[in-house]
């Protein structure tokens, strides 16, 4: 299993994924035209034809065996530069007086753009036949969201100073927000698919027409409402809970739709940005010892032609990385090539 | 006999009475008995006061059966609605919300915290025993407070402004007030109200939600009662429709009953408000006339009583010896009448004030 940048022939296992993702999965939706976009944006971006702050860097984890996609994850290199990019902050406001002997704090959401600039992980997807069961040992899911610290840590010039990711927020057994019923459906003539649609297709100026521009008090929402605010769809928790890993915190920052929560951090105190290094490569033919679980990620170097795979073991105190033929040809190295190297499990 | 007259130091307990039975409740009429005397000196001192410019008077008048010998009602003017303190109204607005992308247009109401009726003149208090109630005597109350200000106008805002009380449920539960107070203060209605009499509503208010309410996030309840008067208040509601008070986008804060605003010159009983020498006869010898409101001119022994509005043929007005002794005029003296009918108005179709179009 390896990644690498998404290429035009992948338009067809691409929108396969697309349609297994589902509602809530905002950025991935199954329109061709709108993937086709994507991945032109993306070979532009490694191409280092368009601006940095325009760039998406859309990436897809190959089965080699097979040679099918198993899942895809994506980094914005900066929100809000050419749409509106929204949240609500949730923020507490105090409510006291002295003559009625009341003091309470109150909270409330006010309508933001403050992530506007920031980069963004997003459009992390595996499909279900490469997570779990036989598939744990793999860490796919791993792979997919840890790569890009690697791959931000090696071009960090291109990114901006914050990063931030996005959580689906909580739906119902019938696949309704109870976020979006109590506020959103009384601003937009839409249902939450529909929304939901717009927004992943990037025609999001609706959202600040149509928006409530005060700020709501959280005690006229629903109790089922109020509970979906920063709270994440179960099926994301694993996901949150690597992001967390690496040091990405909430904010008090949430979806305006389902009201799921963005989790950001400050790039270069990402742990895998901040402990992944280079090392240099040296392949030696025949079977070479491997630890039984993933443990070592490794990325390579230049934009043109990026790969980023697990490793059987880690650097040398030298600094020198062994790999296996099959390591070798995976990422596309020779000896004398250098690699960037995090151990995942190194204590921060 | 009824007569209207400014409250005396003697009232107090009567006062308290009245507050204690007013449904609902009133802000402005506390049952409590030391407010209710500070009011009664400051209102003392407002009849007394050489005033040139409304401030922060209050003038409290109370209805007295001379019969029954006692109190069976009061009404108070406040000068000036917000003094040292802001009036406190949600103003019910409409933002439009539309998106060329997707083609529509939406009218989404907000209700927004506003300090524009505080420089307005404000008629409060009124409580008036139960056995009154749609008597003459309830206009001649609610409506004396006219009289006085057109007399002395320079005491008072052109613009006049009355919040009525607002809709409550069977349990006197106020369903606006359990959509939006509550949230922020987590104490009942009634309690509230209270505490605003005693102390200072604008307290409260300071304590209110400061950014505009988004009334689709409201209970359908508290959405229903906004603008709506308590139903014990619906006659008093159309009678001032039809002296030209106009129902205004203000509404209460606590329970979101209706402010209506009147521009002096353009109500009835200042309009037709006249001033006529007086000519005394005997009670059995006067004629017969519409009933009016008969004020005299003397400013802290203020009198307002109903008589009949029986005019000579040289415009004096006719009055018995008791209705001229009870406003304390001799022959020949000035008195302010106004008839105590109303132009029909049609309480079905309510106007706005001009000024909020």
């Amino acid at each position: 299993m390896r990644m690498r940048p998404i290429v035009e022939t992948d338009i067809d296992e691409l929108q396969a994924l697309a349609r297994e993702t589902g509602v809530g999965f905002t950025s991935l939706p199954d329109n061709r035209e709108f993937l086709a976009a994507r991945i032109a944006s993306t070979v532009s971006a490694f191409e280092e034809r368009t601006p940095v702050d325009q760039r998406l860097y859309f990436f897809v984890l190959e089965d080699e065996e097979t040679g099918r996609l198993a899942g895809c994850c994506a980094i914005e290199g900066q929100v809000g530069r050419e749409t509106p990019f929204y949240h609500y902050r949730l923020g507490t406001l105090a409510h006291s007086s002295v003559q009625l002997d009341l003091h309470r704090t109150i909270d409330t959401l006010f309508l933001s753009s403050d992530h506007t600039g920031d980069a963004e992980v997003a459009s992390l997807f595996l499909r279900p036949e490469y997570r779990g069961g036989d598939h744990r040992h793999q860490r796919n899911g791993a792979l997919l969201s840890m790569m890009r610290w690697l791959f931000m840590a090696e071009f960090r010039d291109r990114f901006p100073e914050k990063v931030l990711a996005e959580m689906r927020g909580v739906f119902d057994e019938r696949g309704r927000s109870p976020f979006w019923e109590c506020l959103g459906s009384h601003f937009f003539p839409l249902d939450f698919d529909e929304a939901d649609k717009l927004t992943g297709l990037g025609q999001k100026s609706f959202i600040g027409e149509l928006m409530p521009k005060f700020p709501i008090y959280t005690p006229f929402l629903s109790e089922a409402a109020r509970a979906c605010i920063g709270e994440v769809h179960e099926h994301t928790r694993p996901a949150l809970a690597m992001l967390k890993k690496q040091g990405l915190r909430w904010e008090g920052y949430i979806d305006i739709f389902d009201g799921g929560p963005t989790v950001e951090a400050y790039i270069d105190d990402v742990r895998g940005v901040r402990l992944s290094r280079r090392c240099r490569v040296e392949v030696k033919a025949g079977a070479l010892e491997a630890s039984p679980r993933p443990r070592w990620l490794a990325a390579t170097t230049g934009m043109a032609g990026f790969r980023a795979a697990w490793l059987g073991r880690g650097p040398d105190e030298h600094g020198v990385v062994t790999l296996d033929e099959g390591e070798a040809r995976r990422l596309e190295v020779a000896s004398g090539d250098t690699l960037r190297i995090l151990d995942t499990e190194e204590e921060a | 006999m009824l007569v209207i007259r400014p409250v005396r130091p003697a009232d107090l307990p009567s006062l308290e009475r009245l507050a204690g039975s007013a449904t609902p409740r009133l802000t402005n009429l506390p049952a409590h008995r030391d407010r209710l005397e500070e009011r009664i000196a400051r209102s003392q001192r407002a009849f007394a006061g050489d005033i040139d410019a409304p401030g922060d008077e209050h003038y409290i008048f109370v209805l007295e059966d001379l019969e029954r010998g006692e109190v069976a009602g009061t009404a108070t003017i406040r000068a000036q609605a917000g003094v040292r303190e802001a009036y406190y109204t949600y103003r019910q607005e409409t933002l439009i919300h539309a998106s060329q992308q997707l083609d529509v247009r939406r009218e989404v109401p907000t209700l927004a915290l506003s300090h524009e009726v505080s420089d307005a003149t404000l008629l409060c208090a009124l409580s008036l025993d139960a056995r009154y109630k749609g008597t003459s005597a309830e206009s001649l109350l609610r409506r004396a407070r006219l009289m006085f200000i057109s007399q002395y106008p320079e005491r008072f805002a052109d613009l006049l402004a009355m919040a009525f009380p607002g809709y409550l449920d069977g349990q006197g539960e106020s369903p606006f007030w359990n959509s939006v107070g509550r949230h922020f203060f987590v104490r009942d209605y009634q309690e509230i109200n209270y505490f605003a009499g005693v102390r200072s509503k604008s307290f409260v208010a300071e304590v209110m939600p400061q950014f505009p309410l988004y009334l689709a996030l409201l209970t359908p309840q508290a959405r229903a009662a906004i603008g709506r008067e308590h139903p014990d208040h619906e006659s008093a509601m159309n009678e001032m429709l039809a002296e030209g008070f106009l129902r205004s986008r203000h509404v209460d804060i606590f329970d979101a009953g209706p402010v209506i605003k009147g521009e002096r010159e353009r109500l009835a009983s200042f309009r037709r408000a006249a001033w006529h020498p007086v000519r005394i006869r005997p009670a059995h010898a006067l004629p017969d006339a519409e009933p009016a409101m008969i004020a005299n001119q003397r400013l802290a022994d203020f009198r307002c009583v109903v008589a009949r509005y029986a005019l000579s043929p040289t415009g004096q007005l006719m009055l018995s010896p008791e209705h001229a002794e009870l406003l304390g005029v001799e022959e020949g003296r000035a008195v302010l009448a106004a008839p105590l009918a109303l132009p029909g108005a049609d309480a079905d179709e309510p106007g706005y004030d001009e000024g909020e179009l």
